[in-house]
Protein backbone atom coordinates (compact mmCIF):
# COMPACT_ATOMS: atom_id res chain seq x y z
CA UNK A 1 0.00 0.00 0.00
CA UNK A 2 3.00 2.29 1.04
CA UNK A 3 4.61 1.81 -1.95
CA UNK A 4 1.63 2.07 -4.22
CA UNK A 5 1.28 5.06 -2.53
CA UNK A 6 4.59 6.66 -3.24
CA UNK A 7 3.93 5.77 -6.94
CA UNK A 8 0.32 7.22 -7.12
CA UNK A 9 -0.06 11.08 -7.68
CA UNK A 10 -3.54 10.28 -7.44
CA UNK A 11 -5.79 7.99 -5.20
CA UNK A 12 -9.32 8.01 -5.35
CA UNK A 13 -11.77 5.33 -3.41
CA UNK A 14 -15.14 4.96 -3.63
CA UNK A 15 -15.80 8.03 -4.65
CA UNK A 16 -19.22 9.20 -5.08
CA UNK A 17 -20.77 12.49 -5.56
CA UNK A 18 -24.74 13.11 -5.92
CA UNK A 19 -26.93 16.08 -6.71
CA UNK A 20 -29.60 15.14 -6.01
CA UNK A 21 -31.11 12.08 -7.83
CA UNK A 22 -28.33 12.41 -10.30
CA UNK A 23 -25.03 10.30 -9.57
CA UNK A 24 -22.43 12.41 -10.85
CA UNK A 25 -19.80 9.68 -9.58
CA UNK A 26 -20.91 6.68 -8.61
CA UNK A 27 -18.17 4.80 -6.51
CA UNK A 28 -15.45 5.51 -8.20
CA UNK A 29 -12.10 3.88 -7.78
CA UNK A 30 -9.01 5.18 -9.58
CA UNK A 31 -5.31 5.16 -9.01
CA UNK A 32 -3.37 7.39 -11.42
CA UNK A 33 0.25 6.48 -11.41
CA UNK A 34 3.25 9.08 -11.08
CA UNK A 35 5.18 9.72 -14.63
CA UNK A 36 3.19 10.14 -18.04
CA UNK A 37 0.52 11.78 -19.38
CA UNK A 38 -2.78 9.87 -18.28
CA UNK A 39 -5.84 11.40 -20.21
CA UNK A 40 -9.24 10.77 -19.09
CA UNK A 41 -12.08 10.34 -21.18
CA UNK A 42 -15.73 9.73 -20.96
CA UNK A 43 -18.95 11.27 -23.03
CA UNK A 44 -20.92 14.68 -21.43
CA UNK A 45 -21.74 13.39 -18.29
CA UNK A 46 -19.54 10.83 -17.21
CA UNK A 47 -17.75 12.72 -14.12
CA UNK A 48 -14.74 13.89 -15.66
CA UNK A 49 -15.03 17.34 -14.70
CA UNK A 50 -16.23 16.40 -11.15
CA UNK A 51 -13.73 14.39 -10.13
CA UNK A 52 -11.27 16.80 -11.37
CA UNK A 53 -13.14 19.74 -9.30
CA UNK A 54 -13.12 17.33 -6.40
CA UNK A 55 -9.41 16.99 -6.61
CA UNK A 56 -8.80 20.47 -6.56
CA UNK A 57 -10.72 20.70 -3.58
CA UNK A 58 -13.91 23.21 -5.68
CA UNK A 59 -16.34 20.38 -4.21
CA UNK A 60 -16.99 17.89 -1.25
CA UNK A 61 -17.71 14.16 -2.34
CA UNK A 62 -20.67 13.34 -0.75
CA UNK A 63 -18.85 9.95 -0.47
CA UNK A 64 -15.46 8.65 -0.49
CA UNK A 65 -11.96 9.22 -0.84
CA UNK A 66 -9.33 11.05 -2.70
CA UNK A 67 -5.80 11.92 -2.39
CA UNK A 68 -3.16 14.24 -4.32
CA UNK A 69 0.22 13.68 -3.95
CA UNK A 70 -0.06 11.69 -0.91
CA UNK A 71 -2.04 13.83 0.87
CA UNK A 72 -5.53 14.70 1.59
CA UNK A 73 -7.57 17.25 -1.00
CA UNK A 74 -7.47 20.58 1.14
CA UNK A 75 -3.82 19.74 1.81
CA UNK A 76 -2.41 22.43 0.95
CA UNK A 77 1.20 21.27 1.23
CA UNK A 78 0.27 18.34 -1.34
CA UNK A 79 -2.04 21.04 -3.52
CA UNK A 80 0.49 22.55 -3.99
CA UNK A 81 2.40 20.53 -5.84
CA UNK A 82 0.06 20.14 -8.13
CA UNK A 83 -1.05 22.45 -11.10
CA UNK A 84 -3.95 22.58 -13.00
CA UNK A 85 -6.47 24.26 -15.61
CA UNK A 86 -10.09 23.76 -15.28
CA UNK A 87 -12.06 24.94 -18.27
CA UNK A 88 -11.24 28.09 -20.20
CA UNK A 89 -9.86 30.13 -17.69
CA UNK A 90 -10.57 33.53 -17.23
CA UNK A 91 -8.68 36.38 -15.66
CA UNK A 92 -9.11 39.99 -14.18
CA UNK A 93 -9.59 41.86 -17.40
CA UNK A 94 -7.42 44.81 -16.46
CA UNK A 95 -3.98 42.62 -15.96
CA UNK A 96 -2.33 41.54 -18.88
CA UNK A 97 -0.17 37.86 -19.33
CA UNK A 98 2.41 39.09 -17.46
CA UNK A 99 0.48 40.46 -14.46
CA UNK A 100 -1.19 36.96 -13.86
CA UNK A 101 1.39 35.10 -14.02
CA UNK A 102 3.17 37.59 -11.30
CA UNK A 103 -0.18 37.41 -9.02
CA UNK A 104 -0.53 33.31 -9.35
CA UNK A 105 3.08 33.44 -8.63
CA UNK A 106 2.30 35.36 -5.59
CA UNK A 107 -0.72 33.51 -4.64
CA UNK A 108 0.93 30.13 -5.09
CA UNK A 109 3.98 31.00 -2.92
CA UNK A 110 6.29 30.71 -5.90
CA UNK A 111 8.97 33.34 -6.19
CA UNK A 112 8.87 33.09 -10.05
CA UNK A 113 9.39 36.00 -11.08
CA UNK A 114 12.16 35.19 -13.20
CA UNK A 115 10.13 32.39 -14.64
CA UNK A 116 7.38 34.16 -16.07
CA UNK A 117 8.94 35.15 -19.46
CA UNK A 118 10.08 31.33 -20.15
CA UNK A 119 6.65 30.17 -19.25
CA UNK A 120 5.17 32.95 -21.30
CA UNK A 121 7.68 31.70 -24.68
CA UNK A 122 6.82 28.15 -23.82
CA UNK A 123 3.21 28.86 -24.43
CA UNK A 124 3.95 30.83 -27.47
CA UNK A 125 2.72 33.93 -25.47
CA UNK A 126 5.97 36.28 -25.78
CA UNK A 127 4.64 38.77 -27.97
CA UNK A 128 1.14 39.29 -26.14
CA UNK A 129 3.17 39.53 -22.98
CA UNK A 130 2.33 43.04 -21.83
CA UNK A 131 -1.13 42.81 -23.32
CA UNK A 132 -4.33 43.25 -21.40
CA UNK A 133 -6.21 39.61 -21.35
CA UNK A 134 -9.50 41.55 -22.27
CA UNK A 135 -8.59 41.34 -25.51
CA UNK A 136 -7.39 37.56 -25.48
CA UNK A 137 -8.98 34.69 -27.68
CA UNK A 138 -9.84 31.54 -26.19
CA UNK A 139 -6.92 29.86 -27.19
CA UNK A 140 -4.55 32.49 -25.86
CA UNK A 141 -6.61 32.45 -22.51
CA UNK A 142 -6.16 28.73 -22.42
CA UNK A 143 -2.58 28.90 -23.22
CA UNK A 144 -2.40 31.49 -20.44
CA UNK A 145 -3.87 28.99 -18.31
CA UNK A 146 -1.78 26.64 -18.56
CA UNK A 147 1.38 28.62 -18.20
CA UNK A 148 -0.20 29.59 -14.97
CA UNK A 149 -0.70 26.06 -14.00
CA UNK A 150 3.02 25.26 -14.23
CA UNK A 151 4.49 28.43 -12.75
CA UNK A 152 5.25 26.53 -9.66
CA UNK A 153 6.57 23.91 -11.54
CA UNK A 154 4.07 21.21 -10.25
CA UNK A 155 5.00 17.16 -9.86
CA UNK A 156 1.48 17.08 -11.18
CA UNK A 157 -0.14 18.84 -13.23
CA UNK A 158 -4.66 18.30 -14.43
CA UNK A 159 -5.76 20.05 -17.84
CA UNK A 160 -9.26 19.92 -18.54
CA UNK A 161 -9.78 20.29 -22.27
CA UNK A 162 -6.67 22.23 -23.03
CA UNK A 163 -6.50 22.54 -26.68
CA UNK A 164 -10.60 23.49 -26.46
CA UNK A 165 -10.41 26.69 -28.39
CA UNK A 166 -7.33 26.24 -30.03
CA UNK A 167 -6.21 26.82 -33.88
CA UNK A 168 -4.23 23.68 -35.26
CA UNK A 169 -0.98 25.20 -35.03
CA UNK A 170 -1.95 25.91 -31.45
CA UNK A 171 -3.41 22.31 -30.68
CA UNK A 172 0.62 20.88 -32.39
CA UNK A 173 2.05 23.70 -29.86
CA UNK A 174 0.13 22.48 -26.91
CA UNK A 175 0.32 18.23 -27.59
CA UNK A 176 4.78 19.35 -27.76
CA UNK A 177 4.20 20.95 -24.65
CA UNK A 178 2.31 18.59 -22.66
CA UNK A 179 4.52 15.72 -23.78
CA UNK A 180 7.87 17.52 -23.34
CA UNK A 181 6.55 18.53 -19.84
CA UNK A 182 5.73 14.43 -19.28
CA UNK A 183 9.29 13.34 -21.01
CA UNK A 184 11.82 15.96 -19.99
CA UNK A 185 10.66 18.01 -17.21
CA UNK A 186 9.11 14.86 -15.03
CA UNK A 187 5.54 16.24 -14.82
CA UNK A 188 3.01 13.92 -14.28
CA UNK A 189 -0.16 15.25 -16.62
CA UNK A 190 -3.27 14.30 -16.33
CA UNK A 191 -5.97 15.87 -19.08
CA UNK A 192 -9.20 15.67 -20.55
CA UNK A 193 -10.13 15.91 -23.58
CA UNK A 194 -12.78 15.04 -26.38
CA UNK A 195 -10.11 14.84 -29.39
CA UNK A 196 -9.81 11.12 -28.50
CA UNK A 197 -6.73 11.04 -31.86
CA UNK A 198 -5.14 13.86 -29.71
CA UNK A 199 -5.58 11.61 -26.04
CA UNK A 200 -4.51 8.51 -28.32
CA UNK A 201 -1.81 10.36 -29.79
CA UNK A 202 -0.31 12.28 -26.16
CA UNK A 203 -1.41 10.16 -23.75
CA UNK A 204 0.62 6.85 -22.41
CA UNK A 205 -2.11 5.66 -19.91
CA UNK A 206 -6.37 6.38 -20.28
CA UNK A 207 -9.20 5.94 -18.06
CA UNK A 208 -12.80 5.54 -19.41
CA UNK A 209 -15.46 6.63 -17.66
CA UNK A 210 -19.13 6.64 -18.06
CA UNK A 211 -22.33 7.27 -16.02
CA UNK A 212 -19.94 8.39 -12.74
CA UNK A 213 -18.23 5.10 -12.97
CA UNK A 214 -14.50 3.75 -14.55
CA UNK A 215 -15.45 1.25 -17.52
CA UNK A 216 -11.90 0.92 -18.59
CA UNK A 217 -8.54 1.17 -17.62
CA UNK A 218 -4.56 1.00 -19.03
CA UNK A 219 -1.93 1.63 -21.06
CA UNK A 220 -2.73 3.15 -24.67
CA UNK A 221 -0.55 0.53 -26.21
CA UNK A 222 -2.40 -1.55 -24.24
CA UNK A 223 -5.49 -0.84 -25.07
CA UNK A 224 -5.69 -0.80 -28.36
CA UNK A 225 -3.20 -3.93 -29.03
CA UNK A 226 -6.25 -5.72 -27.44
CA UNK A 227 -9.47 -3.76 -29.24
CA UNK A 228 -8.89 -6.09 -32.12
CA UNK A 229 -9.43 -5.41 -35.97
CA UNK A 230 -12.98 -4.61 -37.10
CA UNK A 231 -14.38 -4.64 -40.53
CA UNK A 232 -15.21 -0.76 -41.88
CA UNK A 233 -17.82 -1.05 -44.33
CA UNK A 234 -19.02 2.04 -46.56
CA UNK A 235 -23.24 1.38 -47.70
CA UNK A 236 -25.91 2.79 -48.68
CA UNK A 237 -28.57 3.61 -47.29
CA UNK A 238 -25.63 3.83 -43.81
CA UNK A 239 -28.79 3.12 -41.87
CA UNK A 240 -30.18 0.04 -43.36
CA UNK A 241 -26.48 -1.60 -42.77
CA UNK A 242 -26.81 -0.23 -39.48
CA UNK A 243 -30.35 -2.26 -38.81
CA UNK A 244 -29.18 -5.21 -41.06
CA UNK A 245 -26.13 -6.32 -38.99
CA UNK A 246 -26.68 -8.78 -36.34
CA UNK A 247 -23.62 -8.40 -35.26
CA UNK A 248 -22.12 -5.70 -32.57
CA UNK A 249 -21.18 -2.64 -34.94
CA UNK A 250 -21.06 1.76 -34.55
CA UNK A 251 -21.48 3.93 -36.95
CA UNK A 252 -18.40 5.89 -37.98
CA UNK A 253 -19.48 9.47 -40.20
CA UNK A 254 -20.90 7.45 -43.52
CA UNK A 255 -19.48 4.02 -42.44
CA UNK A 256 -20.11 1.20 -40.14
CA UNK A 257 -17.81 -0.27 -37.87
CA UNK A 258 -18.32 -4.03 -37.47
CA UNK A 259 -17.13 -6.40 -35.01
CA UNK A 260 -16.68 -9.77 -36.43
CA UNK A 261 -13.94 -12.42 -37.58
CA UNK A 262 -12.24 -12.47 -40.78
CA UNK A 263 -13.87 -15.86 -41.75
CA UNK A 264 -17.38 -14.40 -41.30
CA UNK A 265 -16.65 -11.21 -43.35
CA UNK A 266 -17.97 -12.83 -46.71
CA UNK A 267 -21.34 -14.14 -45.77
CA UNK A 268 -21.74 -11.10 -43.85
CA UNK A 269 -21.47 -8.92 -47.29
CA UNK A 270 -23.56 -11.24 -49.11
CA UNK A 271 -26.28 -10.85 -46.89
CA UNK A 272 -26.00 -7.42 -46.95
CA UNK A 273 -26.83 -7.14 -50.60
CA UNK A 274 -29.26 -9.06 -50.57
CA UNK A 275 -30.97 -7.28 -47.75
CA UNK A 276 -30.71 -4.15 -50.76
CA UNK A 277 -27.54 -2.23 -49.73
CA UNK A 278 -25.17 -0.87 -52.02
CA UNK A 279 -21.60 -1.95 -51.25
CA UNK A 280 -19.56 0.87 -51.52
CA UNK A 281 -16.25 -0.04 -49.82
CA UNK A 282 -14.99 -3.24 -46.85
CA UNK A 283 -12.04 -3.04 -45.39
CA UNK A 284 -9.93 -4.35 -41.74
CA UNK A 285 -9.23 -1.54 -39.62
CA UNK A 286 -7.05 -1.76 -36.42
CA UNK A 287 -8.77 -0.72 -32.94
CA UNK A 288 -8.37 3.03 -32.34
CA UNK A 289 -8.89 4.82 -28.91
CA UNK A 290 -12.12 6.24 -30.84
CA UNK A 291 -13.83 2.70 -31.73
CA UNK A 292 -13.07 1.45 -27.81
CA UNK A 293 -14.27 4.03 -26.18
CA UNK A 294 -17.43 4.08 -28.13
CA UNK A 295 -17.35 0.38 -27.56
CA UNK A 296 -16.60 0.77 -23.13
CA UNK A 297 -18.94 3.73 -23.37
CA UNK A 298 -22.24 2.79 -25.98
CA UNK A 299 -22.01 6.42 -26.63
CA UNK A 300 -23.08 6.18 -30.66
CA UNK A 301 -25.16 9.43 -30.26
CA UNK A 302 -21.91 11.24 -28.67
CA UNK A 303 -19.95 9.68 -31.34
CA UNK A 304 -22.37 11.72 -33.65
CA UNK A 305 -22.83 14.83 -32.08
CA UNK A 306 -19.34 14.87 -31.46
CA UNK A 307 -18.69 14.98 -35.31
CA UNK B 1 -0.66 30.65 3.23
CA UNK B 2 -1.98 34.10 4.62
CA UNK B 3 1.14 36.41 3.63
CA UNK B 4 0.66 34.60 0.17
CA UNK B 5 -2.53 35.09 -0.28
CA UNK B 6 -2.15 39.20 0.96
CA UNK B 7 0.96 39.73 -0.78
CA UNK B 8 -0.80 38.20 -3.82
CA UNK B 9 -4.14 40.14 -3.19
CA UNK B 10 -2.70 43.61 -2.82
CA UNK B 11 -0.65 43.08 -5.63
CA UNK B 12 -3.35 42.55 -7.91
CA UNK B 13 -5.50 45.70 -5.91
CA UNK B 14 -2.77 47.56 -6.85
CA UNK B 15 -2.93 47.12 -10.73
CA UNK B 16 -6.56 48.06 -10.35
CA UNK B 17 -5.87 51.67 -10.59
CA UNK B 18 -9.73 53.12 -10.98
CA UNK B 19 -10.10 51.11 -7.99
CA UNK B 20 -7.42 52.53 -6.07
CA UNK B 21 -8.40 55.67 -6.78
CA UNK B 22 -12.01 55.79 -6.38
CA UNK B 23 -11.04 54.24 -3.11
CA UNK B 24 -8.60 55.92 -1.44
CA UNK B 25 -7.78 59.23 -3.39
CA UNK B 26 -11.73 60.01 -4.31
CA UNK B 27 -13.20 61.29 -1.06
CA UNK B 28 -9.80 63.07 0.18
CA UNK B 29 -8.99 64.83 -3.40
CA UNK B 30 -12.67 65.74 -3.57
CA UNK B 31 -12.80 67.13 0.28
CA UNK B 32 -9.51 69.04 -0.15
CA UNK B 33 -10.88 71.00 -3.60
CA UNK B 34 -14.36 71.51 -2.52
CA UNK B 35 -12.68 73.10 0.41
CA UNK B 36 -10.80 74.89 -1.19
CA UNK B 37 -13.40 76.36 -3.86
CA UNK B 38 -15.87 76.46 -0.24
CA UNK B 39 -13.46 79.15 1.05
CA UNK B 40 -12.88 80.90 -2.11
CA UNK B 41 -16.32 81.06 -3.00
CA UNK B 42 -17.42 82.20 0.47
CA UNK B 43 -14.77 85.23 1.15
CA UNK B 44 -15.24 86.06 -2.86
CA UNK B 45 -19.39 86.49 -2.22
CA UNK B 46 -18.71 87.95 1.35
CA UNK B 47 -16.52 90.58 -0.26
CA UNK B 48 -19.25 91.65 -2.67
CA UNK B 49 -22.21 91.44 -0.54
CA UNK B 50 -19.92 93.36 1.77
CA UNK B 51 -18.89 95.92 -1.03
CA UNK B 52 -22.47 96.53 -2.47
CA UNK B 53 -23.66 97.03 1.07
CA UNK B 54 -20.47 99.59 1.85
CA UNK B 55 -19.57 97.90 4.90
CA UNK B 56 -16.07 96.81 5.51
CA UNK B 57 -15.10 93.15 6.07
CA UNK B 58 -13.18 92.14 8.92
CA UNK B 59 -11.25 88.95 8.86
CA UNK B 60 -11.02 86.99 11.67
CA UNK B 61 -7.06 87.56 12.86
CA UNK B 62 -6.76 84.46 14.51
CA UNK B 63 -4.80 81.57 13.35
CA UNK B 64 -6.47 78.55 11.88
CA UNK B 65 -5.64 75.71 14.37
CA UNK B 66 -4.91 72.26 12.24
CA UNK B 67 -5.07 70.32 15.04
CA UNK B 68 -9.24 71.37 15.28
CA UNK B 69 -9.32 70.12 11.47
CA UNK B 70 -7.62 66.88 12.55
CA UNK B 71 -9.94 65.96 15.35
CA UNK B 72 -12.76 66.85 12.89
CA UNK B 73 -11.49 64.69 10.75
CA UNK B 74 -10.82 61.91 13.08
CA UNK B 75 -14.65 61.93 14.22
CA UNK B 76 -15.63 62.16 10.50
CA UNK B 77 -13.72 59.69 8.16
CA UNK B 78 -16.73 57.17 8.38
CA UNK B 79 -18.81 59.92 6.62
CA UNK B 80 -21.10 58.34 4.02
CA UNK B 81 -18.76 59.23 0.84
CA UNK B 82 -15.52 57.72 2.91
CA UNK B 83 -17.83 54.46 3.09
CA UNK B 84 -19.24 54.31 -0.44
CA UNK B 85 -15.57 54.85 -1.67
CA UNK B 86 -14.21 52.22 0.61
CA UNK B 87 -16.68 49.56 0.22
CA UNK B 88 -17.06 49.80 -4.59
CA UNK B 89 -13.07 48.40 -3.48
CA UNK B 90 -14.18 46.42 -0.70
CA UNK B 91 -17.21 44.92 -2.61
CA UNK B 92 -14.55 44.58 -6.05
CA UNK B 93 -11.73 42.69 -3.35
CA UNK B 94 -15.04 40.50 -2.08
CA UNK B 95 -16.63 39.57 -4.93
CA UNK B 96 -13.65 39.71 -8.12
CA UNK B 97 -12.74 35.96 -7.74
CA UNK B 98 -16.75 34.88 -7.96
CA UNK B 99 -17.54 37.88 -11.03
CA UNK B 100 -13.48 36.87 -12.86
CA UNK B 101 -14.27 33.13 -12.17
CA UNK B 102 -10.46 33.02 -10.96
CA UNK B 103 -11.20 30.98 -7.34
CA UNK B 104 -10.75 27.87 -9.14
CA UNK B 105 -7.36 29.40 -10.28
CA UNK B 106 -6.69 30.27 -6.65
CA UNK B 107 -8.50 27.92 -4.22
CA UNK B 108 -6.95 24.71 -4.88
CA UNK B 109 -3.36 25.62 -3.63
CA UNK B 110 -4.11 27.58 -0.36
CA UNK B 111 -6.81 26.84 2.19
CA UNK B 112 -9.86 29.13 2.13
CA UNK B 113 -9.82 30.56 5.20
CA UNK B 114 -6.60 32.81 4.07
CA UNK B 115 -7.91 33.40 1.28
CA UNK B 116 -10.98 35.40 2.69
CA UNK B 117 -8.30 36.81 5.36
CA UNK B 118 -6.31 38.07 3.04
CA UNK B 119 -9.18 39.87 1.47
CA UNK B 120 -10.44 41.20 4.49
CA UNK B 121 -6.66 42.72 5.22
CA UNK B 122 -6.06 44.55 2.21
CA UNK B 123 -9.91 45.97 2.67
CA UNK B 124 -8.83 47.24 6.51
CA UNK B 125 -5.21 48.55 4.68
CA UNK B 126 -7.41 50.57 2.23
CA UNK B 127 -9.87 51.85 4.53
CA UNK B 128 -6.66 52.80 7.24
CA UNK B 129 -5.16 54.70 4.18
CA UNK B 130 -8.27 56.30 2.81
CA UNK B 131 -9.09 57.38 6.61
CA UNK B 132 -5.98 58.58 7.08
CA UNK B 133 -5.91 60.67 3.75
CA UNK B 134 -8.69 61.78 4.65
CA UNK B 135 -7.11 63.43 8.00
CA UNK B 136 -4.63 65.02 5.30
CA UNK B 137 -7.21 66.20 3.50
CA UNK B 138 -8.77 68.12 6.63
CA UNK B 139 -5.50 69.45 6.81
CA UNK B 140 -5.42 70.71 3.31
CA UNK B 141 -8.73 72.51 3.82
CA UNK B 142 -7.17 74.17 6.78
CA UNK B 143 -4.62 75.30 5.05
CA UNK B 144 -6.70 76.85 2.44
CA UNK B 145 -8.55 78.57 4.89
CA UNK B 146 -5.92 80.21 6.05
CA UNK B 147 -4.92 80.87 2.70
CA UNK B 148 -7.45 82.25 1.21
CA UNK B 149 -8.52 84.77 4.31
CA UNK B 150 -4.85 85.14 4.65
CA UNK B 151 -4.64 84.09 8.32
CA UNK B 152 -2.27 82.72 10.40
CA UNK B 153 -1.60 78.70 10.50
CA UNK B 154 -1.02 76.82 14.33
CA UNK B 155 -1.44 73.22 15.70
CA UNK B 156 -2.54 73.12 18.54
CA UNK B 157 -3.65 69.44 20.10
CA UNK B 158 -4.24 69.66 23.83
CA UNK B 159 -2.69 67.01 25.46
CA UNK B 160 -5.90 65.23 26.56
CA UNK B 161 -7.40 65.50 23.27
CA UNK B 162 -5.07 63.90 21.67
CA UNK B 163 -6.14 60.51 23.03
CA UNK B 164 -9.51 61.63 21.80
CA UNK B 165 -8.92 61.90 18.66
CA UNK B 166 -6.92 58.55 17.95
CA UNK B 167 -9.96 57.05 19.57
CA UNK B 168 -12.75 58.80 17.61
CA UNK B 169 -10.49 57.83 14.46
CA UNK B 170 -10.21 54.14 15.46
CA UNK B 171 -13.80 53.93 15.88
CA UNK B 172 -14.51 55.29 12.69
CA UNK B 173 -12.03 52.99 11.29
CA UNK B 174 -13.76 49.96 12.91
CA UNK B 175 -17.17 51.16 11.64
CA UNK B 176 -15.78 51.36 8.18
CA UNK B 177 -14.39 47.72 8.91
CA UNK B 178 -17.61 46.73 10.40
CA UNK B 179 -19.63 48.27 7.42
CA UNK B 180 -17.29 46.09 4.60
CA UNK B 181 -18.10 42.94 6.28
CA UNK B 182 -21.92 42.63 5.66
CA UNK B 183 -20.40 43.66 2.00
CA UNK B 184 -17.95 40.70 2.68
CA UNK B 185 -20.83 38.09 3.63
CA UNK B 186 -23.20 39.22 0.98
CA UNK B 187 -20.52 38.61 -1.56
CA UNK B 188 -19.87 35.00 -0.52
CA UNK B 189 -23.57 34.36 0.34
CA UNK B 190 -24.57 35.45 -3.49
CA UNK B 191 -21.48 35.62 -5.56
CA UNK B 192 -22.40 38.99 -6.56
CA UNK B 193 -20.77 42.29 -6.34
CA UNK B 194 -23.93 43.91 -6.61
CA UNK B 195 -25.13 42.37 -3.75
CA UNK B 196 -21.78 42.98 -1.43
CA UNK B 197 -21.93 47.01 -2.44
CA UNK B 198 -25.69 47.22 -1.99
CA UNK B 199 -26.40 44.99 1.01
CA UNK B 200 -24.46 46.89 3.65
CA UNK B 201 -26.77 50.37 2.70
CA UNK B 202 -29.60 48.33 2.35
CA UNK B 203 -29.11 47.15 5.87
CA UNK B 204 -28.04 50.54 7.11
CA UNK B 205 -30.73 51.84 5.58
CA UNK B 206 -33.54 49.88 7.52
CA UNK B 207 -31.21 50.18 10.58
CA UNK B 208 -31.94 53.67 10.30
CA UNK B 209 -35.39 53.94 9.96
CA UNK B 210 -35.63 51.12 12.67
CA UNK B 211 -33.75 53.56 14.80
CA UNK B 212 -36.17 56.41 14.41
CA UNK B 213 -39.25 54.78 14.55
CA UNK B 214 -38.48 52.02 17.65
CA UNK B 215 -38.07 54.79 20.22
CA UNK B 216 -41.27 56.18 20.17
CA UNK B 217 -43.20 53.57 18.34
CA UNK B 218 -42.11 50.73 20.54
CA UNK B 219 -41.08 52.55 23.06
CA UNK B 220 -37.91 51.09 22.96
CA UNK B 221 -34.74 52.69 25.12
CA UNK B 222 -31.86 53.64 22.90
CA UNK B 223 -29.51 52.71 25.30
CA UNK B 224 -31.46 49.24 25.66
CA UNK B 225 -29.61 46.11 24.85
CA UNK B 226 -32.09 45.30 21.81
CA UNK B 227 -31.20 48.84 19.90
CA UNK B 228 -27.21 48.81 20.84
CA UNK B 229 -27.12 45.29 19.38
CA UNK B 230 -29.35 45.86 16.79
CA UNK B 231 -27.70 48.64 15.55
CA UNK B 232 -23.97 49.08 14.98
CA UNK B 233 -24.61 52.73 14.09
CA UNK B 234 -26.30 53.69 16.75
CA UNK B 235 -23.49 51.70 18.71
CA UNK B 236 -20.90 53.59 16.66
CA UNK B 237 -22.59 56.94 18.01
CA UNK B 238 -23.11 56.62 20.99
CA UNK B 239 -19.24 55.31 21.61
CA UNK B 240 -18.12 58.51 19.62
CA UNK B 241 -20.27 60.67 21.86
CA UNK B 242 -19.08 59.02 25.02
CA UNK B 243 -15.24 59.52 24.00
CA UNK B 244 -16.07 62.88 22.95
CA UNK B 245 -18.46 64.54 25.06
CA UNK B 246 -19.25 66.85 26.46
CA UNK B 247 -22.53 64.91 26.67
CA UNK B 248 -25.94 66.08 25.74
CA UNK B 249 -27.34 62.89 28.88
CA UNK B 250 -24.53 61.47 30.41
CA UNK B 251 -23.75 58.20 29.28
CA UNK B 252 -23.64 55.19 32.24
CA UNK B 253 -20.87 52.65 31.56
CA UNK B 254 -23.10 50.25 31.06
CA UNK B 255 -24.54 51.64 27.76
CA UNK B 256 -21.10 51.89 26.59
CA UNK B 257 -20.59 48.27 27.60
CA UNK B 258 -23.68 47.43 25.16
CA UNK B 259 -22.55 49.85 22.31
CA UNK B 260 -19.35 48.50 22.18
CA UNK B 261 -20.41 44.82 22.09
CA UNK B 262 -22.92 45.81 19.61
CA UNK B 263 -20.38 46.90 17.07
CA UNK B 264 -18.05 43.58 17.67
CA UNK B 265 -20.69 41.53 17.10
CA UNK B 266 -21.72 43.24 13.86
CA UNK B 267 -17.60 43.23 13.18
CA UNK B 268 -16.79 39.77 14.52
CA UNK B 269 -20.26 38.04 13.13
CA UNK B 270 -20.26 39.05 9.39
CA UNK B 271 -17.10 37.79 9.26
CA UNK B 272 -16.83 34.04 10.94
CA UNK B 273 -20.42 33.55 8.94
CA UNK B 274 -18.71 34.56 5.61
CA UNK B 275 -15.41 32.03 6.42
CA UNK B 276 -17.80 29.61 7.72
CA UNK B 277 -20.24 29.75 4.35
CA UNK B 278 -17.10 30.19 2.09
CA UNK B 279 -15.23 27.11 3.12
CA UNK B 280 -18.19 24.43 2.80
CA UNK B 281 -19.00 26.68 -0.70
CA UNK B 282 -19.00 25.15 -4.21
CA UNK B 283 -16.62 27.04 -5.97
CA UNK B 284 -16.63 25.19 -9.51
CA UNK B 285 -20.00 27.41 -9.63
CA UNK B 286 -19.42 31.03 -10.63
Amino acid sequence: MNAQRETAVIQVSGLTKTYGTVHALNGLDLTIPRGGVYGVLGPNGAGKSTLFRILLGLIRPTEGTATVMGGAVGDVAAMRRMGSMIETPRFPPYMTARMVLRWLALEHGVGGETDIPYWLERVGLTEAADRKVRGFSVGMMQRLGVAASLMSRPELVILDEPTSGMDPPGIQDMRALIRSLATEDGVTVILASHQLSEVQRICDRVAIMNRGKLVLEGAVSDLTAAGGERLRLVGTPVEKVLGALSVRATRDGDAVLAEIKRPDAPALIRALVEQGVDIHEAKWVGADLESIFFNETGAVQEADNAR
Amino acid sequence: MLVDALKAESYRFSLNRVLVFVSVLLTPLLFALGGALFHWVTKTNGEKAAKAANLTVTVPSEAVNLGDAFGFAASGCANGFVLICVLIAAATIYAGDYRWETWRLISARNDRTSLILAKVGVVKIIAIVSSLFFLIASVIFGLTQALVYQRGLTFSIAGGELGGIGLTWLLSYVRIVQFTLVGLLAAVMTRSLLAALIAPWALGFLQSIFGQIAPPLLGMDTGGWTMQLLLPGLAYDTLKAAVEGPLEAPLTAAVVWKSLIGLGLWTVVPLVAALAWFNRQDLSKE
